[in-house]
């Protein structure tokens, strides 16, 4: 089943008299299940291609299709809304609000939800749990590792149920053993049915997902399945 | 975002940088506090005021000269008047106005001379003043018409002059010092000295006050002009009418015009009150002006506050958080920070006013006016100078906020 659909997608930047042209006509389908990791070099329109999947960002033009939905041209409000029911952010920075324990930080996501504070607090244990922190929840950010704040990042991704996972170079600032540890993760979210997008330059990283797409200046140039993938578990298949 | 989340969260970042939020609290709570300690010490004198003439007594009238430059002879008052207005259909109780001057009192405790203000009053005095007698009586039409030697004192002057005071004092006699020598009085009444509180503050100012039989002041001072009447009516609703009759019948009796002014309690009260509402409102205003430099503060470091936690509003964007819940979020701190500042100022306001009244000799009157519009100037700053940082950080684009280092 398809999760997203993008038609004839382009983004321009305008910088005072200079236009930007950052993607030219992309058009790429994600189906439920998938595990798409988005490649390219710095500048080859990749991020801009995420924060179009994020609804962080609006398309000059095209259509955008997220469970069916054109949000292409959807106002602010509205993207917010989405962000929150529809979508998982992991960022490669882990974006963790510093003030907050774990489990207000995965709590956070279900606030604006407006869900209750009860349903709040029993949904971050059991997504909390899920990452393998069920120890670890009324520690701040700074109280923990790199590998583990990206989980609790992963869990905060997750706890809205969105229809799928975002993630920006998520194991971009972590050694190769927590590196190794995120994508097990996100490998066993995937069998589980969770359909993720991952933005990442190293093809190492690429090789655990199940389908490599190349952007080159604002241009998807190749978009294939993964041979020979890595299992984070040891062996490739 | 619910507004109970909103205030925890406020709370937090508020609490979290406490040397910052106490000074851009400061402006807030000068302003606050000045205005509250300023209010309750005038309602309070206020009170005080309006106490003090009701024991003067409503529906009173106050009759003088209206001034010496061209008094003549024929246009002095003198007991001749005081006989002519009790006779007035409408007028209940007269009592001249006569104080003695340059008289002592000899003082047991501490042992001195000191400046007397003496009255000479009639019996109608009592009905018109409204003593509380302690000890004994008040001076009776006979001491008048007998022009006795006896006195009234307060409570105040009894301790000082013998040391105590209880009902053994009546008839013992007080010593006043004129020009003319020294002359012994019995005391046959002690009563409450009303301004006690003022006066213990102020010893040194206040002469003691003793009241003689009108006819036996005259005597002793060897003049017979007085300075006015108090004059007590039966109606209240007649007021103005019984100024007019009082007036016309004065000028007859002394066939002149315009020689007399008559107030009545009300307009003392009116005149008094007005300027300390002046008072209040030049201060209130001088406080306001703290509380407008306070509120622009508070946006000053609201405005920090937004660029500091760009990356954090990013953050809460990308998770879900509308442009709403970011202004809401920000305009809850702001509310919070002036409101706290608010609250500070009315305790610290409060304790002002007791400390000022302790030693100026006034209860303060905090009413719940007051208090309501602290907290709510207090909070309706938080919302004015709120809305400018709410805004812009709600207008963050998320993608900017979340590059933001």
């Amino acid at each position: 089943m398809e999760i997203l659909r993008l038609e004839h997608i382009r983004k321009e930047y305008n910088q005072s008299e200079l236009s930007v042209v950052a993607l030219h006509d992309i058009n790429l389908q994600v189906n439920e299940g998938e595990f798409l990791s988005i490649m390219g070099t710095s500048g080859s329109g990749k991020s801009t291609m995420l924060n179009i999947l994020g609804c962080l960002d609006s398309p000059t033009s095209g259509s955008y299709y997220l469970d069916g939905e054109d949000v292409a041209k959807f106002k602010d409000e509205k993207l917010a809304e989405i962000r929150n029911k529809k979508i998982g952010f992991v960022f490669q920075s882990f974006n963790l609000l510093p003030k907050l324990s774990s489990l207000e930080n995965v709590e956070l996501p279900m606030v604006y939800a407006g869900v209750s504070k009860k349903i709040r607090h029993q949904k971050a244990m059991i997504a909390l749990e899920k990452v393998g922190l069920g120890k670890r929840v009324k520690h701040k950010p700074n109280e923990l590792s790199g590998g583990q704040r990206q989980r609790v990042a992963i869990a905060r991704a997750l706890v809205n149920a969105p229809s799928i996972l975002m993630a920006d170079e998520p194991t971009g600032n972590l050694d190769s053993r927590s590196t190794v540890e995120i994508m097990e993760i996100f490998q066993k979210l995937n069998d589980d049915g969770t359909t993720i997008v991952m933005v990442t330059h190293e093809p190492d990283v690429a090789q655990y997902t199940k389908r490599i797409a190349l952007f080159k200046d604002g241009s998807i140039i190749k978009d294939e399945q993964v041979k020979n993938r890595t299992l984070a578990g040891g062996s490739a298949v | 975002m619910s507004l109970g989340e909103c205030a925890k969260s406020a709370f937090r970042n508020v609490f979290s940088n406490k040397m910052r939020t106490f000074l851009t609290m400061l402006g807030i709570i000068i302003g606050i506090s000045s205005v509250i300690a300023i209010v309750s010490i005038g309602n309070g004198s206020q009170a005080a005021i309006e106490k003090e003439f009701e024991s003067f007594g409503t529906g009173s009238l106050t009759i003088s000269l209206t001034g010496y430059n061209n008094i003549e002879t024929r246009d002095l008052l003198t007991m001749d008047d005081y006989d002519m207005l009790k006779e007035i259909k409408g007028v209940r109780y007269v009592n001249p106005t006569y104080s003695g001057r340059n008289t002592y009192i000899k003082l047991l405790d501490p042992q001195e001379t000191k400046s007397a203000s003496v009255s000479g009053v009639t019996a109608d005095a009592q009905y018109i003043d409204n003593p509380t007698m302690l000890y004994g009586r008040y001076i009776s039409q006979n001491d008048v018409d007998m022009k006795t030697n006896v006195a009234v004192i307060n409570d105040t002057t009894a301790l000082k002059v013998f040391g105590y005071c209880n009902a053994s004092i009546l008839g013992e006699k007080i010593k006043l010092k004129t020009w003319k020598g020294t002359g012994k009085y019995t005391v046959i009444g002690i009563m409450e000295n009303t301004n006690a509180s003022t006066e213990t503050a102020y010893s040194d100012e206040f002469p003691e006050t003793v009241l003689l039989p009108i006819s036996t002041a005259i005597r002793l001072y060897n003049n017979k002009n007085l300075s006015g009447f108090s004059v007590l009516i039966e109606d209240l609703e007649q007021t103005e009418m019984m100024k007019e009759k009082i007036t016309v019948a004065l000028e007859q009796f002394h066939k002149n015009e315009d020689k007399y002014y008559i107030q009545d309690s009300s307009e003392m009260v009116d005149s008094i009150n007005s300027i300390l509402s002046y008072v209040t409102l030049f201060i209130s205003f001088v406080a306001g002006i703290s509380l407008l430099v306070g509120g622009i503060g508070v946006m000053n470091i609201m405005m920090v506050t937004v660029t500091e936690r760009t990356r954090e509003i990013g953050i809460r964007k990308s998770i879900g958080a509308k442009n709403k819940d970011i202004k809401i979020q920000f305009m809850t701190e702001a509310v919070i920070l002036t409101g706290m500042g608010g609250v500070a100022g009315l305790v610290l306001g409060v304790g002002f006013a007791v400390l000022i009244g302790h030693f100026a000799g006034i209860t303060p009157v905090l009413s719940v006016g007051a208090v309501a519009m602290a907290v709510g100037i207090s909070m309706g700053i938080g919302i004015i100078f709120g809305v400018t940082p709410a805004n812009k950080a709600a207008r963050l684009d998320p993608i900017e906020a979340l590059r933001f280092e």
